[in-house]
């Protein structure tokens, strides 16, 4: 078996990789959520600061939105051998809960999944989201 | 009981009082599942379980002449909303050594949709790499 793939899609087609480097400024911008009305996140920057790919996320709240502040982000392209970003991974830990982005874009909107852990003891269910955004 | 820390307002649970931790209800994401596309490059396909009450899921990706066994790995479900316990989603990381690989899936209908987070961690020069595929129950 070889050792460095567990799928065909791990496998080059002949040519040279080119360093593992993914460019996500494809994805630079500001995303709105479709959702004018939504509890979860309302508005996403995405950019590089200092050679670091970011993301900062703002959500739903009252009077004003929370600001989640901004982390550092990983990109993804759509196979080994791309280098234009179309998706990206980042994780927020709040203390008390921790939330995980798992995103990606498609015919210029992003879609936002969410994995939300509850680490206070206070009896809430852990949830998924899943949300669409647009520049 | 103080106040419940939030982030946004999805956090905010309706009811009043105590709040019992309830186990979430595993059975909707157990089963084995079948790659709808025959030709797909990527997960061919999964086995979930509940296994005293956690989620165990084992994966195989495409392969030839077989597929490749990935192991068992243990998955955190997730539902769908914070005062709700009927599993729709979960996650789940494999590090296999050469690669890092975050298994985002959730449930839309009876169609299970896993997307697969790659990071290579061999200096293969691979680039990393987002890949959806969607899976039934045959």
């Amino acid at each position: 078996m070889d050792v460095s793939s567990v799928r065909l899609e791990d496998r080059l087609a002949g040519e040279t990789p080119g360093g593992g480097q993914v460019d996500p400024s494809p994805m630079f911008g500001t995303w709105h959520n479709t959702d004018k009305k939504t509890g979860g996140i309302v508005r996403m920057v995405l950019a590089e600061r200092n050679g670091v790919f970011t993301v900062h996320a703002w959500a739903a709240g009252s009077p004003d939105l929370y600001d989640w502040g901004e982390i550092a982000a990983t990109a993804h392209a759509a196979n080994v051998q791309s280098h234009e970003g179309m998706a990206f991974s980042a994780v927020y830990d709040f203390d008390f809960v921790e939330t995980i982005l798992a995103a990606y874009t498609k015919s210029g909107i992003l879609v936002l999944d969410t994995f939300n852990t509850f680490k206070d003891g206070s009896g809430r269910s852990n949830y998924f989201t899943r949300e669409f955004f647009h520049r | 009981m103080p106040p419940l820390q939030i982030s946004r307002t999805r956090d905010l649970i309706e009811e009043a009082g105590p709040r019992p931790i309830r186990p979430v209800d595993l059975s909707p994401l157990t089963g084995t599942w079948v790659n709808f596309d025959t030709a797909s490059t990527g997960i061919h396909h999964l086995e979930i379980a509940d296994r005293n009450d956690r989620l165990i899921v084992r994966i195989w990706g495409t392969g030839r002449p077989d597929p490749h066994d990935w192991g068992e790995a243990v998955a955190e479900p997730f539902t769908d909303g914070v005062g709700l316990h009927a599993a729709v989603a979960f996650r789940a990381v494999y590090d296999l050594g050469f690669a890092r690989v975050m298994i985002a899936c959730y449930l839309n209908k009876r169609l299970l949709v896993v997307d697969a987070y790659t990071v290579f961690q061999d200096g293969s020069g691979r680039s990393p790499y987002f890949q959806r595929d969607h899976f039934y129950i045959p």
